[in-house]
């Protein structure tokens, strides 16, 4: 494909840009007129074919969100965005399911292709309906010989396919996209959407609760262990679209379900917004592990381009003894706007973040965690690692507080800082609030470059600098990559590779 | 000043208002002072802050300020005189806003009364406040009547310590306390804010450290809990000085504690030191903000916290570290001991570097006693309230003994004691 094939030596021949994920993809698409409109809720509530309670829910935040107004007060400068300009819904033209391979858009299984996905994944994740079970065994033998993956795939505003359902199935376990739970199981949606993370939480919050199309659901009843890891991977592809997806993952009664989601898009010169809600609860016993690789286009070397990424994320461990846990690596994005918190309802709750930020070229970041301890017995930990290169900035903002009931609420934070250049910014700001004498909170940070010892040490047994570097980073970051499932383990790692590659020297 | 502007006044800045008005014709100043006066008083009238301020989140003073009447100013207060904390202190008083006309002589020292450098305009440079959320800068530059300037000459060494006395029985005092030390110059400054009555006070100190000047400065605060107390610590360290400052808040209803500090020459170094003694139903915020502006400077912060009561304690710590300020070495730990389960305790260390090749850290805890340490004392036939007073006393003390000079570390484990004693 001519443009494809252009986007690819276009980024090749800057070599600065290590982005290897910016392909676009010419794909018949599906787009509602540009602007934000009651009109456009209603046409994107009537394609989804959503019951009327729903439309409701969407029109109640859409009003909502009419009298907000853009929040300020992360360190993040961007110019004004015109929220009119963007097109909030776009989809693939829907045609009848493929019977196989060759019946499925050229385009899309080359976008597979380029994201390293194998073929018979492939087959998969294109929705190929010819599968009886032995064929999805010997898929899944070949395909996930290191443990299997169950893919929503969300490509712009819309649910490509979801594997393994049926097997899911077996097990009890829900796995869909949120349009079908809307449709299949309503009385689920309506009782947990928007329960933690209200419609009117904030801007980009209730401007999702508006305008979604799309996302995963996830129910996990009780008892049940999830018997494979869930993925979700995002892919923003249409010229001046918005991405705008909501997550909701329910574990009840002594559930666990292991869930990680991946997101890339095309390079483009203008700035794309992305904006989603993730919803979690765990009841009695719970715990669900949600782990995020986000490798959004973060703009080219001049800081031109890239995605916009404000998300609300939110757990609410609302049984006792529940336990959410966050686990993100942070690569891409121009500008990232993100507070995965845990809200600790239930006695003997507890909540964790593990983060990595990395912040490269003209990258801002400005990410962090909310533990709010409300049960007694809570227990939350949060380790958090920023790296800032090149004109990069990059800030840990997080919140651990203790309300008056919450006694023997105990919280351990660390955060550090690594700064490669002297062009760069690091920055800390924590907010710990105690009102409880039995509250155990600690905090540490700092702030440091790779010392000369460091680099020395390893530089003398005769290994490059560029890669003894990576090799410091490495081990600066393993708190955090220790708490990913072990196949993203490696991808991330290499991630963060690329993501500093050029900040040296 | 405020970003959020509010149509409505507040009781509060109501009072502030007309009061300017009503003691605009007492105010000394010449045209620069009183030009400044009004940029202040028109910093008021668009609104004291509230939590939606960055720096003001967790004390709204535009709130908190209306708990309590603002009180009107009253002339015919008149504080008694008190004993320096150390022994044998220059005194230098400030009785009810007014300076003192006659201040003992000392070596090398040359003592202005503040009034005076208002009224020739001298001052006025120094009158503007450092950004746009500094409530208490504002609230001082309209009112500031008095105070005194203190010059301390190049290379010279104080054997003794000054003490700057800001002393209210009541009403409003407005105090402006300015010390310039000269190039090598050593001295030791105790800033004593105290008092009896029903006061709003706000008070502003200013230092000025020369190259190679070496300074212990002692704020010790011991409001009654009926006074609303808004103070403010500016400094400028030149090359090679060296400043320890050390906060003891032991008292006030309403207590805000402002920290300003800039390194801005190579080689400074910077120490702050903390304890905050709470109790009752008060509000206390000490608030810092560090700036490293040059390479090669060091600071470290040890605050302190003891939370008994109904008391709500703040500790914000900014470090600023600049894109010039290579090889900075910057440490900060706060920790509270949260003794009630009425009492809260608000913490917000923050770390902004802009410079790579630094050295830079925080930590704060929050906790309640440690029950090992508890059994270990009680283990020994020390009743639980003696064991559990031994241990804040030494989580506390620990601080002040690391102040090097004997005199001084006797003399505030006095003013410790008193407040152990007052409070159980």
């Amino acid at each position: 494909m001519p443009a494809v094939q252009e986007t690819i030596d276009r980024v090749r021949k800057i070599d600065v840009d290590q982005y290897k994920y910016g392909f676009q993809t010419e794909i018949a698409m599906d787009k509602a007129p540009k602007g934000l409109s009651e009109e456009i809720i209603r046409l994107i509530s009537a394609k989804k074919g959503e019951p009327s309670w729903m439309l409701e829910w969407r029109l109640g935040a859409y009003r909502r969100w009419l009298t907000l107004e853009v929040p300020t007060w992360a360190r993040v400068n961007y110019p004004k965005i015109d929220f009119q300009d963007i097109h909030y819904y776009a989809a693939p033209k829907s045609t009848p399911g493929p019977t196989s391979l060759s019946d499925v858009d050229p385009e899309l299984l080359k976008v597979y292709e380029k994201l390293g996905i194998p073929l018979r994944e492939q087959e998969i994740l294109a929705g190929v309906q010819k599968f009886d079970a032995s064929e999805l065994e010997e898929a899944s033998d070949n395909v996930y010989k290191s443990g299997r993956v169950a893919v929503d795939a969300v490509f712009d505003s819309v649910s490509v396919v979801t594997t393994f359902k049926k097997e899911l199935a077996q097990a009890g376990v829900i796995f869909c996209s949120i349009s079908e739970a809307i449709r299949e199981h309503p009385e689920l949606v309506q009782k947990y959407l928007g329960s933690v993370v209200p419609t009117s939480d904030n801007f980009y919050a209730t401007l999702n609760s508006a305008v979604f199309t799309d996302g995963s659901f996830v129910f996990v009843p009780k008892g049940v262990r999830c018997p494979m890891e869930l993925s979700t991977y995002f892919r923003m592809n249409e010229k001046n679209t918005g991405q705008f997806e909501r997550t909701l993952i329910i574990a009840e009664e002594g559930a666990y379900v292991s869930y990680l989601e991946g997101c890339t898009a095309p390079q483009r010169d203008e700035n794309q917004l992305h904006a989603a809600v993730v919803e979690l609860v765990a009841l009695d016993d719970a715990e669900i592990k949600y782990s995020t690789v986000q490798n959004w286009y973060p703009g080219d070397a001049e800081g031109k381009g890239g995605i916009y990424n404000f998300v609300t994320k939110r757990g609410d461990c609302r049984g006792d003894r529940s336990k959410i846990s966050w686990t993100q690596v942070e690569t891409g994005s121009a500008i990232t706007w993100k507070y995965p918190s845990c809200i600790l309802r239930g006695d003997d709750s507890s909540g964790e973040f593990y983060s990595i930020a990395v912040s490269n070229g003209y990258q801002q970041v400005d990410s962090g965690t909310k533990m709010i301890h409300l049960g007694k017995n809570t227990s939350s930990r949060i380790i958090s690692k920023g790296i800032a290169a090149g004109y990069s900035q990059n800030t840990y903002r997080g919140q651990v507080s203790a309300h008056r009931k919450a006694s023997n609420a105990r919280n351990f934070t660390n955060c550090d800082s690594l700064l490669i250049g002297d062009q760069c910014g690091a920055h800390t700001v924590p907010y710990m609030e105690a009102k409880n004498a039995t509250a155990q909170f600690e905090h540490e940070a700092t702030t440091s470059k790779i010392s000369e010892d460091q680099k020395f040490y390893v530089m003398q047994r005769g290994i490059p600098e560029e890669e003894a570097i990576a090799l410091i980073v490495n081990g600066f970051v393993k708190d955090v990559i220790q708490q990913l499932p072990m196949e993203f383990a490696v991808e991330a790692q290499k991630l963060i590779g690329i993501s500093l590659e050029g900040s040296v020297g | 000043m405020n970003i959020h502007t509010t149509p409505q006044r507040t009781p509060a800045e109501t009072a502030l208002i007309d009061a300017f008005g009503e003691r605009l014709s007492l105010l000394p100043g010449d045209g620069a002072v009183m030009l400044k006066r009004d940029d202040a008083i028109e910093a008021i009238k668009n609104g004291l802050p509230t939590r939606r301020v960055e720096s003001w989140h967790y004390t709204d003073l535009r709130r908190l300020l209306n708990l309590n009447p603002v009180p009107d100013f009253d002339p015919a207060a008149s504080p008694k005189a008190i004993a320096p904390v150390v022994d044998g202190s220059a005194v230098l008083p400030v009785l009810n806003g007014v300076s003192s006309a006659k201040v003992p002589d000392i070596d090398g020292v040359a003592v202005q009364r503040l009034s005076e450098k208002l009224t020739d305009g001298s001052i006025a440079p120094g009158l503007d406040s450092y950004g746009a959320d500094d409530a208490i800068g504002a609230l001082n530059t309209a009112f500031v009547a008095d105070g005194y300037f203190v010059d301390i000459a190049d290379g010279t060494e104080l054997e003794k310590p000054v003490e700057l006395q800001n002393l209210q029985s009541g009403g409003q005092t407005h105090v402006r306390l300015s010390v310039r030390v000269g190039a090598g110059a050593k001295a030791t400054v105790v800033e004593r804010q105290t008092g009896d009555g029903a006061a709003l006070v706000s008070s502003v100190s200013q230092l000025l450290l020369g190259e190679g000047a070496q300074v212990t400065w002692l704020i010790v605060q011991e409001q009654p809990d009926t006074a609303t107390h808004l103070a403010q610590f500016k400094a400028h360290l030149g090359k090679g000085a060296k400043l320890t400052l050390f906060v003891m808040n032991a008292g006030g209803k309403l207590v805000r504690q402002e920290v300003v500090v800039k390194t801005t020459g190579e080689g400074a170094d910077f120490t702050l030191r903390g304890i905050n003694l709470l109790a009752g139903d008060t509000h206390t915020d000490v608030t810092m903000v560090l700036d490293h502006t040059v390479p090669h400077t060091a600071s470290t912060e040890v605050i302190r916290n003891v939370v008994t009561g109904k008391a709500r304690g703040v500790f914000q710590g900014r470090i600023n570290v600049h894109q010039y300020a290579q090889k900075t070495n910057a440490k900060m730990a706060c920790n509270t001991l949260l003794l009630s389960d009425d009492g809260e305790f608000s913490t917000k260390p923050e770390l902004e570097i802009f410079a790579d090749d630094v050295v830079c850290g925080h930590g704060a805890t929050v906790t309640e006693i440690d029950h090992d340490h508890l059994f270990y004392l009680m283990a020994r036939g020390v009743d639980e309230k003696t064991a559990r007073g031994l241990l804040v006393k030494a989580f506390v003390a620990e601080v002040i003994e690391e102040l090097e000079d004997e005199a001084i570390v006797d003399a505030l484990e006095a003013r410790l004691d008193g407040w152990f004693v007052t409070h159980g």
